[in-house]
């Protein structure tokens, strides 16, 4: 299974030898490194800080979050943050949020795997051109700002605008890209004797793709999928854009009309906040590895 | 090779490949038709040609807007790549556990959306009711407000950009960095080589194509980025932060002005392809 993820296959960014053990190898001067360590205690604090100054200001009362000089941890926690920004509403931006999310996951890893496989193994007209096609799109979503416009006006010729599909659609078609790389490159590194093999047993071509490559591609699928949900999750863009109806809102645009409707009042605001993250950083404790690899093969997002 | 049939080839990537012509590549040629035309409450209505286009060019605004783009862009992308090329190299030199635990925390602000890690940037950061401006309050020095003078919002602007990307630019970097031999470093030391040459001479080429990858990656995203600008600033003071996106956006949805937004996105666009094109040259990929 490990070698279907770590034998060398074409990336942007050749990472074949990540499993060499860092020894002290590329070595600078060490009063750079010095300066460097430092930048790295202030990167700290500017990355931590928020979540957990965040975390705290939704625990606090209105008037404990006044309070000069502001407390760390002398108040008493509550929930009423969180009850208003639930009382707006926030529960059902979540709940579609994960719909939209884990429908996405889904479609994008089944239509990945079928096109990988025919990218990888068989030859029809045009192959190269839809690669190239394919390999071009991957950045290209990040450009969702002037993508976004033409895409509003076609989706609203076609009425796709306002449904509980059109984000799924779209977040779709952003991610699939990276994930056919992705798990091309996986099933690059398996051997073509396996598929000769399993044709002489009397196996199709199907069977060949949910018995011998599902299997063996699963990490690679795994590491598309957490990235796709990732992105899902934290899309602002589209789902504004696209969505005018309030039940169909996804959280991130929730959140941004929470900025105009509780203007200056930070405890709600921290409070959706820390609810928008949780998951986040639920996924990225227990798969932190598979993100980090799923990066460097997709080798985009930024 | 004749047990791969061409017929099941097809049948394989034409889901995926009719999805991404209805999302991706459809609209596009779509909205070049729509900004053709002139365009009343959202609907077209006669053939323009290129009126639209000329109007962005006679509009005075658009000039300044373009400048600031690529200012913040340029500025933003060559600071990630400074800083993460430093923190890499540093990163690569920890030892395996601990290099994990750093990456993990300097990736924090990557996997969180750019609303949320934006809004919570400005809460702790920049609010004069947060944390560092209660802290300054206390220590007795005037309020800073970063937020009121152009000069120090675009700076802002670019820092918080900065803080955001900074942990993609250092995974891939990685990743480059331990792609590389260690026969190299040791061949370069034995010939005499001090730590800058073998920096600079072997390390710096070698990461060639990464760099080139990440400097594109940034480009765009920085180029494109809407949510930034908006939750930190909202274009503000005056237009000293207006960058590209925000004014597609504004023609679009608060002017309802469609037939320039269109054309001005598209112009866009076309400029993504350019960094898309590079891209893909640089991507190593075969068929």
């Amino acid at each position: 299974m490990s070698a279907a993820t770590s034998a060398a296959h074409p990336r942007p960014v050749s990472a074949q030898h990540a499993a060499v053990p860092a020894r002290s190898r590329i070595a600078l001067p060490s009063a750079l490194g010095l300066v460097i360590a430092g930048l790295f205690t202030v990167l700290a604090g500017l990355n931590l800080l928020p979540l957990f100054w965040g975390v705290l200001t939704s625990l606090k009362s209105q008037p404990d979050l006044f309070r000069t000089p502001p407390v760390l941890f002398d108040f008493v926690p509550t929930a009423e943050n969180y009850q208003r920004v639930v009382d707006s509403g926030f529960l059902g931006n979540m709940r579609i949020s994960v719909f939209y999310s884990v429908l996405t996951v889904a479609s994008v890893l089944i239509l990945a795997l079928p096109a990988a496989y025919a990218f990888d193994r068989f030859d029809f007209p045009l192959r190269r051109a839809l690669f190239m096609l394919v390999v071009a799109s991957i950045p290209l979503s990040l450009g969702a700002a002037a993508l976004l416009i033409p895409n509003y006006l076609y989706f609203t010729r076609l009425g796709l605008t306002n449904s509980v599909f059109t984000l799924p659609l779209i977040y779709t078609a952003y991610q699939l890209p990276m994930a056919i790389w992705i798990v091309k490159g996986s099933l690059e590194s398996i051997p073509r004797e396996l598929d000769e093999a399993a044709i002489i047993d009397g196996a199709t071509h199907f069977q060949i793709l949910t018995r011998v490559m599902l299997p063996l591609t699963r990490p690679a699928l795994g590491a598309a999928g957490v990235l796709t949900f990732v992105s899902c999750w934290n899309e602002f863009v589209a789902g504004s854009v696209m969505i005018d109806t309030p039940e169909l809102r996804p959280i991130q645009p929730a959140i941004y009309n929470f900025i105009g409707y509780f203007g200056r009042e930070w405890g709600p605001l921290t409070a959706s906040a820390t609810l928008a993250i949780l998951p986040i950083l639920v996924a990225f404790a227990l798969l932190s590895r598979l993100i980090v690899s799923g990066l460097t093969k997709g080798s985009v997002k930024g | 090779m004749t047990m791969y049939s061409r017929l099941t080839g097809v049948q394989y990537v034409l889901p995926a490949m009719s999805l991404l012509m209805l999302v991706l590549f459809s609209p596009v040629l779509y909205g070049f038709w729509f900004s053709l035309f002139r365009i009343q409450y959202g609907a077209p209505t006669d053939f323009a040609g290129l009126e639209n286009y000329a109007r962005l060019l006679d509009d005075p605004g658009l000039a300044a807007t373009l400048e600031r783009s690529a200012l913040f862009t340029c500025a933003a992308v060559a600071l990630t790549l400074v800083i993460a090329l430093a923190l890499a190299v540093w990163i690569n030199r920890l030892g395996q556990r601990l290099g994990f635990v750093v990456q993990m925390i300097v990736i924090l602000p990557w996997i969180i959306s750019t609303v949320v890690a934006t809004l919570l940037f400005r809460w702790v950061f920049v609010s004069d009711i947060g944390l560092a401006g209660s802290l300054i309050r206390m220590a007795g020095t005037p309020d800073v407000q970063l937020l009121n003078s152009p000069g120090s919002a675009m700076a802002l602007l670019i820092g918080v950009s900065v803080w955001k990307r900074l942990g993609y630019a250092v995974i891939i970097l990685l990743a480059g960095l331990k792609g590389i031999p260690e026969d190299y470093e040791e061949a370069a030391k034995i010939d005499g080589a001090n730590r800058w040459q073998i920096f600079w001479l072997i390390v710096l080429p070698l990461l060639k194509t990464p760099l080139l990858l990440v400097t594109i990656v940034l480009t765009l995203s920085n180029l494109n980025t809407v949510e930034t600008p908006l939750v930190l600033t909202g274009g503000g003071p005056g237009d000293a932060t207006r960058i590209l996106p925000i004014e597609v956006f504004d023609r679009a949805f608060v002017n309802f002005d469609l037939g320039s937004a269109t054309a001005l996105a598209l112009v866009m666009f076309a400029g993504n392809i350019l960094l898309v094109l590079a891209y893909v040259r640089l991507a190593k990929w075969k068929t």
